[in-house]
């Protein structure tokens, strides 16, 4: 018995030490549902382990009493004890609990899921409009971090440097490829002032030199080609103030668009945002991509 | 009280339930270690092309263990405490005889069936009702069978009261009926398919959406009740008294929990769809009769512990009493685990996560599968008039299938408990804390150990599937029936 | 009272019957009186997501994913916004799965894209780091049943009154149109993918699973 008992004891330590060892994190947060759960996951198990131990012991200890029921099947007869009063009392009170639960606790007619969101939200959005109010920007690039890796990660990879190739590597603006993929098709998905970019503004070996320039980081002397972009992209390719995207950095304007509108390239489609993030994480993800940028 | 003149019971096709509830249940635990190990190591999922994925055999699994190890159980135990309790033998019977026969021979080819489709990937989704059309209209005339040889045998009865098994047996053949009807309205696609060359075995639910979910949990769940509970039920109301030779500890109690179980079990179905679009009110009554079924789940249990007052000596000493013993303890700690389960609170955490599969494998696997092969056990000196062929090998895999079960579900309350809390975690600048990715990593060692726990669990059905073959073809031959305690050689 | 019913196994199983048969009555009647109607914006499937939804049904990937936003910030910050019922209307049947090995997906089709789809499938592991997701090679090889799509949608319009071919709703016709609108649609998934024998196949006439369930997995939004 005594044996049994420890080992219950070491079971219900166990099972709590470990879930706490992995999940501590999360506990530590003021969510009243994970302390809910740990208390009905202690529950289960220590009310189990008592109860049971409790009829070993009269398994142990006891002996059995009784009168005999008339029948008998297949040998097997029936004492005609009582309902245990325990068992009896504890069945009423469950039921008087239910019956509370649902027409004066919490009546159904007062009680709906998507009241408690609401609530949830608002209190949830109101304190982090109170916490960050005026986020540092080493604040928002952390919080950028944290945002980019539940949301974007999964196909920019960890690092951003879009997984071999199946999304745009954040780290560096665009590939040569990219480039050249725009001239020829032009391009017209990130809303910008300047509206679409028309086909074919470049051709063979202009274009060549447009792309290597511009995937080189426009580094050394500027192709004379150039010039039919710059019309729109401005003369150092930094888009005029965001009237065209910026070719050489990844810069507010630009991340605004693409989450706004997504984006259909050489690559593939990165889909939009819209409505998905709130202001301040929209602009921690901009702080975020622009400390990560290899930038020259 | 009757006299005990010996009437010869028939078990032939007792011994043929008996065969496919060993056979279902070495493929379903099979796949089910498959599944736990592709888990933790996902190449093992892309061994055998598309039919070895884990999504291919995750119904098999379900459908082998339920479908094929525990309903064989189910008849097997039918037919064997049926004629027993009711006094009457099926030799008497040429048509219910008949009716038996025919109820398994079509019972085997519908489970050999299912899992050939499955494995083809024709399913209709539906949890636990996964078959498609043609199979359901099988399994409807078997299910009809099994009521006919019910009834047909109750109707025979040299024992004027019916026993509290049979009463159990009673409420799986009613419910069952009712739910899988209800549940499984289908249309077949091909007669509208306007010359299209379409599939023959294609369906679709009579019930969309929202409805279709209520429909699908009001079966669910109580196809957990009354396949999983209610004959289990049945069978430790049986084998444990008569394999310890006590009297059950009170009438009144088993009549209590009966009534108690069966009035409250059908109301507790809404704890599938909390937080679901369902209307509050249904989710509410869901979670509320959860804790109210608590008391009626685990009268039978302490009915049953409290017969064997004063009887620690058998305990100690047999094998066959520590499986059910166990089973009862398995049932209770199932049956206030899913109680707290279906608090809304918990289940915002608990719904969707790894403590689910927990609590389903402390309930299947510590009691439906420990009583299944607890009346296995007793049955076999019986029906094949040997001794069991080895009791040491019984406290072994005693031992070893109850640590496995220990392992499984201590990993998976773990893992599940850890999962949701992090889904749910934020960091200090207000967005999740953790990618999914992140919640699935974590999980690694936890899915390990489960394997583990679940291949012992395996082996441990594997070394009563040896045992049982030895008795029935090795055992020292009995010249008697033995009353109580089932005769083993150590 | 009790007793005496164990006597008469009759009256027993039709009390039984009665007490289990009790609770469904009150339970489903009721919402079935008000069944789910649809959204507004909710449409039927067409018959390439229908064929699509069969694959997912096919492969079991309701074992893993669940269909089911519930109303929780942490769920809505991660999926968007919470299910509602009307969304489901023309559902059949339900895919709300009830385990989340992997993540929710009634919106994936926000937030992840046909070129994405079509490595994640491939090779999850490569995509996502750490993934336990299976590899689906098979279904860039094995051809969706869109015949059975068609007599799907048809039943659900015949049977169900699902409103195919009305006013602003999905458009059904006879197999042959249904058929050739299905290809067209493959088409366009086609078109942004970027395995050649995929693409083949599509200008050849034939819709490959992986193209039907992209299609499927896009529509859920
Ligand atoms: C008529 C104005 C115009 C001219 C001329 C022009 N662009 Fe653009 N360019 C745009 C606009 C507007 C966009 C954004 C289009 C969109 O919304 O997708 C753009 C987009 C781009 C992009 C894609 C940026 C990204 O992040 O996706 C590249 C690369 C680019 N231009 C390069 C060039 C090059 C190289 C030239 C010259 C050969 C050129 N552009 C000429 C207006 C112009
Ligand atoms: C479903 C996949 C996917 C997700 C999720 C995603 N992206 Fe993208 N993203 C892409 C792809 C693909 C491209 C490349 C498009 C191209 O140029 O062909 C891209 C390109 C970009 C670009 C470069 C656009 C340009 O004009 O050069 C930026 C910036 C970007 N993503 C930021 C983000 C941020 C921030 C997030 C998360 C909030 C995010 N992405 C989430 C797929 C994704
Ligand atoms: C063994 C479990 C498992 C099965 C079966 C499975 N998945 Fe997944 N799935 C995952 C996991 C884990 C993830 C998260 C990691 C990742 O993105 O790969 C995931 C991610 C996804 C995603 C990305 C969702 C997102 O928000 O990033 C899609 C889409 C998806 N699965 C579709 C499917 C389809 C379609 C099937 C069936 C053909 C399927 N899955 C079968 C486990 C599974
Ligand atoms: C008082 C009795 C019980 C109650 C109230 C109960 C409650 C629950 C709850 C709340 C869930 C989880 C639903 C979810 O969030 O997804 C669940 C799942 C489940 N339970 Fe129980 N449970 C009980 C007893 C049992 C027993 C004894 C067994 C089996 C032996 C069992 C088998 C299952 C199964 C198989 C599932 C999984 C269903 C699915 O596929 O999602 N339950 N139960
Ligand atoms: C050898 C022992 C077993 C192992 C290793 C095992 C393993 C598994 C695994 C890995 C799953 C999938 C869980 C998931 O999707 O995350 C599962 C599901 C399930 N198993 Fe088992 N299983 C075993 C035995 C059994 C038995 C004997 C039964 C029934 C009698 C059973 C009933 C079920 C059910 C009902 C589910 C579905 C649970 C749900 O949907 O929530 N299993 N099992
Ligand atoms: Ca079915
Ligand atoms: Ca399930
Ligand atoms: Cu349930």
């Amino acid at each position: 018995m005594k044996k049994m008992v420890i080992g219950g004891i070491i079971l219900i330590v166990a099972l709590m030490a470990g879930t706490y060892f992995v999940a501590g994190d999360a506990f530590q947060s003021d969510d009243y549902i994970n302390s809910l759960t740990m208390l009905g996951a202690l529950a289960i198990i220590a009310i189990t382990v008592s109860t049971v131990l409790k009829y070993v012991n009269q398994i142990k200890n006891d002996t059995a009493t009784g009168e005999l029921a008339d029948e008998s099947w297949d040998g097997i007869g029936e004492y005609t004890n009582p309902v245990p009063s325990g068992w009896a009392l504890i069945f009423m009170g469950t039921i008087i609990w239910m019956m509370w639960y649902f027409f004066v606790g919490y009546p159904t007619n007062q009680f709906s899921q998507i009241g408690q969101y609401n609530e949830e939200v608002l209190e949830n959005n109101a304190k982090f409009a109170k916490a960050w109010e005026n986020p540092s920007d080493e604040t928002l690039v952390a919080m950028g971090e944290s945002v980019f890796l539940v949301q974007c990660a999964p196909c920019h990879g960890v690092d951003a440097e879009g997984i071999d190739g199946k999304a745009q590597d954040l780290t560096h603006r665009l590939s040569k490829e990219q480039v050249l993929y725009t001239i020829k098709n032009g391009s017209n998905n990130l809303g910008y002032p300047m509206g679409a970019m028309p086909a074919g503004m470049a051709s063979g070996e202009g274009a060549e030199k447009i792309a290597t320039w511009i995937a080189g980081g426009m580094q050394g002397e500027q192709p004379a080609e150039f010039a039919a972009c710059a019309s729109c992209h401005g003369p150092d390719g930094k888009g005029m103030n965001g009237m065209a995207p910026n070719l050489a950095e990844y810069d507010d304007t630009l991340v605004t668009k693409v989450l706004e509108n997504g984006k259909k390239g050489s690559i593939g489609t990165m889909p939009s945002f819209k409505g998905r993030l709130n202001e301040t994480q929209e602009k921690a993800l901009r702080h975020f991509l622009n400390s990560i940028q290899v930038k020259g | 009280m009757q006299s005990n003149a010996q009437l010869e019971y028939d078990y032939s096709v007792v011994k043929l339930f008996t065969f496919t509830t060993i056979l279902f249940g070495i493929i379903g635990m099979l796949v089910g270690v498959i599944l736990a190990f592709q888990l933790a190591f996902p190449e093992l999922s892309n061994l055998a092309g598309e039919y070895g994925t884990f999504s291919r055999l995750r119904p098999i699994h379900t459908n082998g263990v339920a479908f094929g190890f525990t309903l064989s159980g189910i008849f097997a135990t039918w037919y064997y405490v049926g004629q027993r309790v009711l006094k009457m033998s099926l030799k008497e019977s040429k048509f219910l005889m008949t009716v038996a026969k025919l109820h398994f021979w079509l019972y085997f080819i519908t489970i050999l069936l299912a899992v050939v489709t499955l494995t083809l990937g024709i399913t209709t989704s539906k949890e636990y009702a996964e078959l498609e059309w043609p199979l359901d209209l099988l399994i409807v005339v078997w299910w009809v069978l099994w009521g006919v040889s019910m009834f047909g045998m109750i109707g025979m009865r040299r024992e004027r009261t019916i026993y509290v098994s049979v009463w159990y047996y009673m409420s799986s053949f009613l419910a069952v009926a009712m739910l899988f009807l209800f549940n499984n309205m289908e249309v077949p696609t091909m007669f509208w398919a306007n010359g299209a060359p379409s599939s023959a075995m294609h369906s679709i639910s009579m019930y969309a959406g929202t409805n279709d979910a209520l429909v699908q949990w009001w079966y669910g769940h109580n196809a957990v009740a009354f396949v999983f509970t209610t004959p289990i039920i049945a069978m430790i109301y049986y084998f444990l008294p008569k394999e310890s030779g006590q009297n059950v500890f009170s009438y009144k109690l088993s009549v209590l929990a009966f009534w108690g179980l069966m009035f409250v079990y059908l109301w507790a179905g809404g704890h599938h769809l909390l937080y679901s679009t369902v209307p509050d009110w249904m989710q509410t009554m869901g979670s509320t009769m959860s804790v109210v079924l608590i008391l009626p789940s685990w009268g039978s249990a302490i009915n049953m512990l409290l017969t064997m007052k004063g009887e620690w000596g058998q305990l100690q000493t047999s094998p066959l009493i520590k499986f059910m013993i166990m089973a009862s303890t398995f049932y209770m700690l199932s049956t206030i685990e899913g109680p707290i389960q279906a608090i809304k609170s918990v289940n915002a955490i608990a719904h969707f996560t790894d403590w689910i599969p927990g609590h389903v494998h402390d309930g299947t696997l510590g009691w439906v599968g420990f009583m299944v092969m607890a009346a296995l056990f007793h049955m076999a000196p019986r029906i094949f008039k040997r001794e069991l062929y080895s009791k040491k090998l019984m406290e072994t895999q005693f031992w070893l299938q109850t640590v496995g079960i220990v392992l499984y579900f201590t990993s998976m309350w773990i893992a599940g408990i850890t999962q949701g809390m992090m889904w749910r975690a934020y960091d200090e600048y207000g967005s999740l804390l953790y990618s999914f990715i992140d919640t699935v990593t974590v999980l690694h060692p936890y899915y390990t150990l489960r394997g583990i726990g679940g291949l012992f669990y395996l082996i441990g059905f594997l070394m009563f599937a040896y045992n049982i073959f030895r008795t029935a073809t090795s055992g020292r031959v009995l010249d008697k029936e033995p009353a109580n305690a089932s005769p083993m050689a150590s | 009272m009790f007793h005496w019913l164990e006597q008469r196994p009759f009256f027993f199983a039709v009390m039984l019957f009665a007490t289990i048969a009790f609770a469904g009555i009150i339970e489903i009647i009721p919402d079935f009186a008000k069944a789910s109607q649809p959204t507004v914006g909710t449409k039927p499937h067409t018959v390439l997501e229908l064929a699509g939804r069969q694959v997912y049904i096919k492969d079991s990937c309701n074992a893993c994913h669940s269909q089911l936003i519930r109303p929780f910030k942490s769920e809505t910050d991660r999926y968007g916004m919470y299910s509602l019922s009307g969304e489901y209307a023309y559902d059949r049947p339900f895919l709300w799965g009830s385990k989340r090995t992997g993540p929710d997906l009634h919106r994936v089709g926000n937030y992840r894209t046909t070129e994405w789809h079509e490595n994640h499938m491939l090779a999850p592991a490569e995509v996502v780091p750490g993934s336990i997701m299976p590899k689906y090679p098979h279904m860039f090889t094995n051809t969706a049943d869109i015949a059975t799509a068609y007599a799907n949608a048809n039943t659900q319009k015949s049977v169900f009154g699902v409103p195919y071919d009305k006013d602003g709703m999905t458009k059904l016709g006879s197999w042959e149109e249904a058929k050739a609108q299905a290809l067209e649609d493959a088409k366009k998934v086609a078109a942004d993918m970027k395995n050649q024998s995929v693409k083949d196949a599509v200008a050849n006439g034939q819709v490959p699973e992986i193209v039907a369930l992209i299609a499927y997995l896009n529509s859920l939004k």
